[in-house]
């Protein structure tokens, strides 16, 4: 037994050594450039086709940031802040119809190519000659994108469209003109050796379906820039081998969700960390065209009564803080909260089941004699409740919902489905109850416009884009109209209290649970790691063009 | 000449009922490839991309099942399966799949050959000295391995061997940093690699070969030639080889060629455990994402190697044995 340690110790010892050979002699020439190996460790459940395009959804995740650069870089975690990128400042003009932007001077492509205002508007233009690359569909409310001058570029809209801002300035990769004129057909081009402004170069012969090695573009425009000289990003199949890797230390930047996250991961070495910044919810969608739901009062008795804290330590270990009714995720969001307002609603909502049974008592339900509240007509409060069976800790939270919920008197079974099944229920409107989570964005505004906006409702049967509960008013759609108008914090914030009444007098959707970011850290190798005190930006790998900037602030440790 | 014919008429029904099926089925399942695509971002793709994916995938244009399945069949003779949707978009199928086939091939293929001459070997010794130490150690171990779910093996090797001793390489089918070249460094690198998933699938495959193998002859061994062979006072090798384990080998041979053919369909969850990119892995992601055209060449491809491989052990059997010669 003692000689078994000593041969374990022995090997441990001489694999340490070999691992500090490597990177010592790595960063020996630190001081003249990029240095240091970093791995990325995100699960992607599959092999990497090493294909970059960046009009397409599946390869843009890999290319926007460190290989193609937007226009400036919007941080969702400081309320929508935005600095610049490849432009370097932007105005609005003409009743905020019209932008402007100023191209930065002095950046290249990594073919040589000096990038020009004229390669901005000839990216902006092929979105419109071909609408399958315009994922965000900016063209919806563009009308034209033109060069004026050498160095600048005018867009104008169709109607105000001020928070578009974020999809055309931050979710856009700009192209070499020279390159993507030649491409016949861009919608099925794969890229391979992808020409881009960024800090980080790759093609073909460093992308294996193993591995992407995204190597340090040595005349980057930012000077010094970068310090990390190479980026492995492992192509994992599936969750638990990714945690494996990661807390064996083999990767040290993780994007994963970690069952009991102490003891797995931080408890191994001092130098793991983790933060889980909450971005957007995960919700109780209502069907809105039900008979019984449509009454508010079913509703705000259901809103009372979910036990949100619960759903959140059993269902996702605590990791993913509870919501409020308001709909404004905490604390990423908080100074968009109006905590007076929602304090008129019991406390925004505060779990309260005496509370929930005396709403549905005033709305004239009864108690049948098997305890669950029934219509004036005699139909029982029960529903289905549709679920992603795929996630086991959404299953585990809707679980609690289903158990808090039956204690009020209001009878729920879920239904959780496999993923195909479950998205098309939720979107074309098949279901009751239905849990599910919208995308969110840098500020409050984009939830509370993807779940209230009856432009993103659809009849039942029809996929709605992501007002899945079927919410329509007139009034509430011309608020979002009107804060698309406006570049005015104190307008912005006012809709968005308005939209926060809405969500708190009509109860469209209970958000249940705050989704967050997927992040772990390994401070012995890097520095520069996004912080609680520091969030400069997405901390996960996935969040594009985030992770462009976090690499850009990394750097190896001396 | 006509037993042949047969079962080359046979293998052509049974291969178009495949191919139909094959086409039906994947339209049959719900959901379609653009909500497959949304569901798997976690949450960083705008819903504005939902039309802009479904007009990516075709997915608005109608067209007739019947059309759809006259261009299928064509397609197939042709070996046109067309473009991945969703799990590699728009990278050919037959791209695709010629990259993943020979991990799996190496890996299970190699695995099932020896996992069969190891224990057929094994069973033969084993009911040749029936009751000898060979024969009370081996197959009872075996036989246990079998009915221990193989993932699971997988995980505690990799736990010993890589985790805790750090003496072999766990995940990823070579070491990522390198670059793939036939040079010896590397295959050496892709073997070591090979070590633990192979390890795995072969001490939970061996078992079923060594169980039919030892039981077929042991009747066999009861049987009137054998008898007369030893009373012939024929070396006890020879008897063991050429007269029980050459007949007592037919049902083995059967069930062999039917796992070469399985062997293309990969190691579904030895790939998912090791992180080895193989065609398993690949079908597994197929279904999940409602990739129809790769599912469809992937079942296929498993399709047609299972039905060459009877279609070949068949006739291997007729040569061996002139009863079956006369099987309807």
């Amino acid at each position: 037994m003692r000689r078994l340690k000593t041969i374990g110790v022995l090997i441990a010892a001489g694999v340490l050594a070999a691992a500090c050979g490597t990177s010592s002699s790595s960063s020996s020439s630190n001081a003249s450039g990029p240095s240091g190996v970093l791995t990325i460790d995100n699960e992607s459940g599959g092999t990497w086709t090493c294909d970059f395009n960046p009009f397409n959804l599946s390869y843009l995740p890999y290319s926007l940031g460190p290989v193609y650069e937007p226009l400036a870089f919007v941080n969702t975690l400081q309320s929508g802040k935005a600095t610049p990128w490849l432009a370097t400042s932007w105005t609005w003009g003409n009743g905020n119809k019209e932008l402007t932007f100023t191209i930065r001077k002095g950046v290249k492509f990594s073919n040589g190519d000096p990038l020009t205002a004229a390669d901005v508007a000839f990216t902006f233009n092929l979105m419109k000659k071909f609408p399958t690359l315009d994922i965000n569909a900016v063209w919806s409310v563009l009308s034209s994108v033109t060069q004026m001058g050498s160095g600048q570029v005018v867009m104008t809209f169709k109607t105000a469209a001020v928070p578009y801002f974020y999809y055309i300035a931050d979710q856009v990769g700009i192209v070499d003109q020279a390159v993507w004129s030649k491409v016949a057909n861009p919608v099925t081009y794969p890229d391979k050796n992808p020409v881009g402004t960024g800090a980080f170069t790759v093609n073909s012969s460093t992308c294996t379906p193993q591995n992407i090695k995204y190597l340090a573009n040595k005349h980057y425009w930012q000077p010094g820039e970068p310090k990390v000289g190479t980026v492995n990003y492992p192509a994992f199949l599936t969750n638990d081998t990714a945690n494996t890797y990661l807390a064996n230390g083999q990767a040290q930047w993780g994007s994963q969700f970690i069952p009991s996250i102490q003891k797995f991961y931080v408890a191994r070495n001092p130098s793991y960390h983790y933060w889980f910044p909450p971005v957007a919810n995960v919700s109780l969608f209502i069907n809105l065209t039900n008979p019984i739901l449509k009454n508010v009062a079913v509703r705000q008795a259901m809103a009372y009564a979910i036990n949100r804290s619960q759903a959140s330590t059993i269902g996702e270990y605590g990791y993913e803080p509870p919501s409020n009714q308001a709909g404004i995720v905490t604390p990423t969001f908080s100074s968009w909260l109006d905590s007076a307002q929602a304090a008129a609603y019991g406390n925004n909502y505060a779990y309260d089941p005496a509370k929930a049974i005396s709403v549905l008592e005033k709305a004239g339900f009864k108690k049948g004699s098997d305890g669950i509240f029934q219509t004036p007509s005699g139909q029982p409060l029960s529903f289905t409740l549709l679920n992603n069976g795929g996630f086991s800790d959404w299953v585990a939270a809707v679980q609690t919902i289903q158990t808090s919920l039956k204690a009020v008197g209001i009878q729920v079974t879920p239904e959780n489905l496999a993923a195909t099944s479950y998205q098309t229920d939720l979107y074309t409107g098949k279901y009751q109850l239905g849990y599910g989570s919208e995308t969110g964005g840098p500020t409050p505004y984009f939830e509370l416009r993807q779940w209230l906006y009856s432009a993103n409702s659809a009849p039942i049967g029809t996929a709605a884009g992501s007002n899945w509960e079927r919410y329509s008013n007139p009034a509430t759609d011309a608020l979002i109209n009107e804060y698309g108008a406006t570049t005015n914090p104190a307008t912005q914030h006012s809709i968005v209290d308005q939209l926060q009444q809405v969500m708190l007098q009509d109860v469209p959707v209970i958000p249940v649970t705050e989704e967050v970011d997927w992040y772990q850290y390994d401070t012995s190798t890097f520095t520069g790691w996004v912080t609680q005190g520091d969030p400069y930006a997405q901390p996960a790998a996935y969040n594009y063009p985030d992770w462009g900037q976090m690499l850009l602030r990394l750097a190896p440790v001396k | 000449m006509r037993f042949v014919l047969r079962r080359l008429g046979f293998f052509v029904v049974t291969l178009w009922v495949a191919l139909t099926l094959n086409f039906l089925l994947p339209r049959m399942m719900p959901g379609n490839p653009a909500l497959a695509v949304l569901g798997k971002f976690k949450g960083e793709v705008p819903p504005q991309a939902l039309k802009v994916l479904e007009a990516q995938f075709g997915i608005d244009s109608h067209q007739s099942l019947v059309s759809q399945y006259g261009a299928y069949l064509g397609n197939v003779a042709t070996g046109k399966f067309g473009v991945s949707l969703t799990t590699q978009p728009g990278t050919s199928v037959a791209q695709i799949v010629l990259h993943a086939i020979p991990w799996t091939l190496g890996l299970v293929g190699i695995t099932t050959i020896l996992a069969f001459v190891l224990g057929t070997g094994i069973g033969i010794v084993g009911a040749w000295r029936r009751g000898g130490r060979l024969d009370s150690i081996m197959p009872p171990i075996f036989v246990i391995m079998t009915v221990i779910p193989y993932f699971w093996i997988g995980l505690i090797l990799i736990l010993i061997f890589g985790v805790k001793l750090h003496l072999l390489p766990y995940f990823f089918s070579y070491d990522y940093t390198l670059t793939p070249a036939f040079t010896p460094s590397f295959i050496g690198n892709v073997l070591e690699h090979a070590i633990l998933p192979g390890f795995t699938l072969l001490i939970t495959t061996i078992g079923t070969w060594i169980l039919t193998m030892r039981n077929t002859m042991i009747t066999t061994l009861a049987e009137d030639y054998v008898r007369m062979a030893r009373a012939k006072g024929l070396p006890g090798y020879r008897i063991m080889l050429d007269y029980a384990a050459r007949n007592a080998i037919l049902p083995n041979l059967t069930g062999f060629a039917m796992s070469l053919g399985f062997v293309v369909g990969g190691a579904i969850l030895i790939e998912e455990v090791f992180n080895y990119q193989g065609v398993g892995y690949l079908l597994l992601q197929a279904v999940n994402n409602e990739d129809y055209p790769l599912e469809q060449a992937l079942f296929l491809l498993i399709t047609a190697a299972v039905l060459v491989a009877i279609l070949l052990s068949d006739i291997a059997t007729a040569i061996l044995d002139p009863r079956t010669r006369g099987a309807k």
